[in-house]
């Protein structure tokens, strides 16, 4: 049956056992669809453990605008391995696809068939996925592409863009390698076109979508962005341990630093890696490292350093579960407090967050701007959803440029009695790099006076504090404020998010909008030092402020209470994936105060919520 | 006998296979009761198929019952899954799809499929039946095209079909096959009473004659008749009756004729094996014969009776007495079908 709208998009889910090539299908997928001109989100998930057991997840959605969240549910399983894509058929929605082998080797004994499970609602195409592999390369290798042709033909994909993507994607392959992948595609798309009998309601007429861009698009995971911002930033020297989520800009960096007449150095643990940057930092040099919750923890100490000696160095923490080794392949936002103020003493630096892949960029390339600007260590805050997810970008360097420009304040030689922490206004001591002729000046973890010297002075300590503090009352005061997105006026409610949720709140908000709400939203990249206006001015607007993030309770929650001195809606929680637009618009809309209530009654709404572990968000989760 | 360990699967989503399925579970509520069927739409009224391809109804008013009910009921349905062969010693199901599936007690609720005559089967693919909703769709997604519909025949389904398409404003030539006029069993006098009903809405009647081939030209049908004559219509429509489905039951060790041999009870000639519905062919010890019949009202008995003996009753199937039906306004005798709203 087919409905008179057309589709504007699709979650597909590819499920295997790691091997099966679901990653490559679901690659090639994205670069197919973005080639069309659609916008994609693609989020895998994989075991934890090293790849080669159990099962694994592409996960794309593509749509004809902007996609903010990889999707709640799934339109389309490809299934390359039965008995791992039983228990995807739950996320399923109605309408949506299954394909599936209907020609496996071996019989499947009772309920270890994907098909099985295939319930009204749904709709189940059998296509002979190892027998047209063979078909077309002699082997079923090929199975997860004649799955792509089988896609691509029953829901009118065009064909070219998908053969263009396999040519790409296996382009250091042999051209039989390559050609055959290309065959295998083409004889699932003639199965699907001329054999199956199409019930479904994807039709997308064989049309791409007209979509305009800036720039090429190209596909980027937050990682590779991340890595690509270091480089355009000019990053001479990256030092690194490799740890789950963040290994893959130490990969990247491995490969492309060098060639741009950088050092990358893979130390033995994270204190060492961070060592090595802050050092290369103090000479001068762009220097970063990143690492996940874990290997923050250990670079407490050395970041602390960074801070007392003023020293530029940019750190990018890729947030997995935690705490401790805790959960290695699952996302979560739950190192704020760490990043923004895990020290001894006080610790003061920037911590940017950004919201998507672009985003990783542009914030990654800000961050050594500021970090030189500002002589400080820059936080950035990843995490496994943004750092694995993977989205067509364009125009790179134009979204950088909304951030704002930080320059450098270098000392000049000749004057003598150089203080290298000179007392400023903004806290800014212009800096001179080490074996600066004119310029030496000791550099130390201990306190100070202006010309570097150790000082126990308590009169010093506080005005060196100050100073400190004052650099990052000068960065909020620079760094462009977040805009209010969304309604005018009064609100029913106003939402806080950050880092990768901001697009799931903002696809919520849209969807609360369309219910008729009053709904409007204050997303800051700039997480800490707090913009305290934006928040003050949305919360003043909102009969409910709302903060959804993805930790224990509410960390960044803490700030903006702080800040706006009331209670806010906490919609935090933890869990295995992402926290998706509908569940975060079924939070928000269930402590929603009806019109009349009194704002005491509000601020109780959340308390409560809060208290009991009710509405407000937090019962989903753990 | 029953309980937990029991698993009853019924092959077929009709209304033989449900109405077993109810009896089941409520006979045995412990047990697990699975309904297959190669039809992936619930249990539906084949009768509104016509109404369907017109437009005259939507999909959502097919349906028998909503999804809860099976659900409510922990009836498990396994739709668009079709059952290739049956190993009657190892009690396992083969699906099409290369799944097993174990049974303990199994009932055959199979049903019917459009009989073709012999003589047509090599112009089979330019034929129209309507059996399934499938059918009805492929129907219907043309519809706003076709102008002029031929249907050769006359069973029940095509004398409501015709006149349905009449109303929808098609033309329709309606050749009349003597030995289709089944389950109805109308005399000379009221077979020329439906022509004379049918010609008064506007249909061409054609008598004495008979289809011996259809060949397709673009997207319209030219069909080639005994007498010489040629007819160009938009779709070409065989409605000869109904007969059981069982050809992937050959075999398998079942005692097939037309339809699944049963006695009296509904047994087949394989212990814990029942069948109900049309693909049964119902021993009659007083006839000491078979019957076969396709009727909504008896599938729905049968289904009841075989459930109720694979239970542990000894109930027996007797054919219906036979009744009348007013068929476009016209009283013909039939055992096996009813009026369904
Ligand atoms: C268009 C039309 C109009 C009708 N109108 C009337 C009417 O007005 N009055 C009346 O009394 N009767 C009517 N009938 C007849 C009535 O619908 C049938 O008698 C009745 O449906 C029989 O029910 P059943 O359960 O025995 O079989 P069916 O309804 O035929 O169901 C059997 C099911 O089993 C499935 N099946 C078969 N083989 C396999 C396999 N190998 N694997 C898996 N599944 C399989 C079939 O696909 C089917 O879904 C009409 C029939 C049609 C086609």
């Amino acid at each position: 049956m087919r409905s008179d709208a057309a589709p504007t998009g699709m979650v597909v889910r590819i499920c295997g056992a790691a091997g099966d090539g679901n990653i490559a299908a679901g690659q090639v997928l994205n670069r197919a669809v973005t080639r069309m001109g659609f916008r994609v989100m693609n989020f895998d998930s994989y075991p934890a453990e090293i790849r080669g057991f159990g099962k694994s997840v592409a996960h794309t959605r593509f749509e004809v605008e902007r996609v903010w969240t990889p999707g709640d549910g799934c339109d389309c399983l490809v299934a390359l391995d039965d008995a791992h894509s039983i228990s995807e058929t739950a996320r399923l929605r109605d309408g949506a696809i299954v394909i599936y082998d209907d020609r496996p080797p071996d019989w499947h004994e009772e309920d270890r068939s994907v098909a099985g499970f295939v319930v009204p609602g749904m709709h189940g195409y059998g296509v002979p996925l190892r027998d047209l592999s063979t078909l077309a390369t002699k082997g079923t290798k090929a199975r997860n592409l004649v799955a792509m042709g089988a896609l691509a033909g029953l829901v009118r994909l065009p064909a070219d863009p998908f053969r263009e993507a396999i040519r790409g994607q296996f382009g250091s392959k042999s051209e039989e390698i390559r050609e055959g992948n290309v065959r295998a595609f083409d004889l699932g798309w003639r199965h699907a076109t001329e054999r199956l009998k199409k019930r479904d309601r994807f039709d997308f007429g064989l049309a791409a979508p007209v979509v305009e861009r800036v720039g090429k698009a190209e596909i980027l995971s937050g990682n590779e962005a991340a890595a690509r911002g270091c480089l355009d930033a000019g990053l001479l020297m990256y030092a690194g341990y490799p740890i789950t989520p963040a290994t893959k800009i130490l990969e990247v960096l491995a490969k492309k630093l060098p060639k741009a007449g950088g050092v990358v150095v893979q130390t033995e643990d994270e204190i060492s890696a961070i060592a090595h940057a802050v050092g290369a930092g103090w000479a001068g040099t762009r220097a970063a490292t990143a690492t996940s919750g874990p290997g923050l923890s250990l670079m407490v100490e050395m970041l602390n350093l960074a801070v007392m000696a003023e020293v530029p160095v940019v750190v990018i923490d890729s947030q997995r579960g935690g705490p401790s080794t805790g959960l290695p392949t699952r996302t979560e936002q739950s190192d704020f407090r760490l990043a923004a103020h895990g020290a001894s003493g006080d610790s003061p630096r920037p911590v940017l967050a950004p919201a998507d892949v672009a985003e990783c960029h542009a914030l990654t390339f800000k961050a050594f701007e500021v970090a030189d600007a500002f002589q400080t260590p820059v936080l950035v805050l990843l995490d496994f959803f943004l750092s694995n997810r993977i989205e067509d970008v364009s125009g790179l360097a134009e979204a950088a440029a909304r951030f704002g420009t930080y320059a450098e304040k270098r000392a000049t030689a000749g004057e003598g009695g150089y203080r290298r922490y000179a007392l400023t206004d903004d806290g800014v001591s212009p800096r001179a790099v080490p074996g600066t002729e004119g310029l030496f000046h000791p550099a130390t973890g201990l306190e100070h006076d202006e010309r570097g010297f150790p000082s126990y002075d308590g009169p010093n300590h506080v005005r060196m504090s100050d100073k400190r503090h004052r650099k990052m009352a000068a960065l909020a005061a620079r760094w462009p404020e977040p805009e209010a997105v969304g309604a005018e006026g009064p609100l029913d409610l106003g939402v806080v998010s950050w880092g990768s949720t901001i697009g799931a709140a903002t696809e919520a908000m849209r969807a609360l909008a369309a219910r008729g709400l009053a709904v409007a939203g204050v997303f800051p990249r700039l997480i800490w030092p707090v913009q305290e206006r934006p928040l003050r001015a949305l919360s003043e607007r909102s009969r409910v402020l709302a903060v959804v993030e993805m930790n224990h309770g509410g960390q960044y929650a803490d700030e903006v209470e702080r800040v706006v001195g009331r209670r806010v809606l906490r919609v935090a929680r933890i869990g295995a994936d992402p926290i998706g637009a509908a569940e975060i618009a079924e939070a928000l809309v269930g402590a929603r105060k009806e019109p009349g209530d009194s704002t005491a009654e509000t601020a109780e709404t959340a308390e409560t919520a809060e208290r009991n572990g009710t509405g407000g968000g937090q019962e989903h989760g753990t | 006998m029953g309980g937990a360990g029991e698993h009853y699967v019924i092959i077929g989503n009709g209304v033989a296979g449900n109405r077993a399925a109810e009896v089941l579970r409520d006979g045995d509520p412990e047990a697990r009761v699975t309904i297959v069927s190669d039809e992936s739409q619930p249990f539906y009224y084949r009768h509104l198929l016509r109404d369907l391809v017109t437009g005259a109804v939507g999909e959502d008013r097919l349906g028998v019952r909503p999804l809860s009910w099976w659900s409510d009921r922990r009836i498990r349905l396994r739709l668009g899954q079709r059952v290739q062969r049956i190993d009657f010693g190892a009690k396992t199901i083969y699906l099409a799809h290369r799944e097993k599936l174990g049974y303990t007690r199994l009932v055959v609720c199979a049903g019917s499929k459009p009989r073709v005559p012999e003589t047509l089967w090599a112009s089979r693919a330019h034929l129209t039946v309507m059996k399934t909703i499938e059918d009805a769709r492929a129907l219907r997604d043309r519809f706003g095209d076709v102008r002029h519909v031929l249907i050769a025949g006359g069973d029940m389904v095509s004398v409501r079909t015709a006149a349905a398409f009449l109303l929808a404003g098609r033309k329709v030539t309606f050749l009349v096959d003597r030995d289709a006029f089944w389950p109805i069993e109308p005399g000379p006098e009221q077979r020329a009473e439906l022509a004379a009903a049918l010609r008064s809405r506007g249909a061409e009647v054609i008598e004495d004659d008979a289809v011996v081939a259809v060949e397709p030209v673009g997207d319209a049908r030219v069909v080639a008749l005994k007498s010489g004559r040629t007819v160009r219509c938009d779709v070409a429509g065989a409605f000869f009756g109904l007969v059981p489905d069982i050809d992937f039951l050959a075999g398998s060790g079942l005692d097939l004729e037309r339809g699944v041999l049963v006695d009296e009870h509904l047994r087949t000639s394989v212990e814990g094996v029942w069948a109900a519905g049309d693909c049964a062919q119902v021993y009659n010890p007083d006839l000491r014969n078979w019957w076969v019949s396709v009727g909504w009202g008896n599938a729905e008995r049968l289904g009841e009776v075989a459930a109720r003996n694979v239970l542990g009753d000894a109930v027996r199937a007797t054919g219906p007495a036979e009744s009348v039906l007013r068929c476009d306004g016209v009283v013909v005798a039939t055992r096996w079908w009813v009026d369904l709203p």
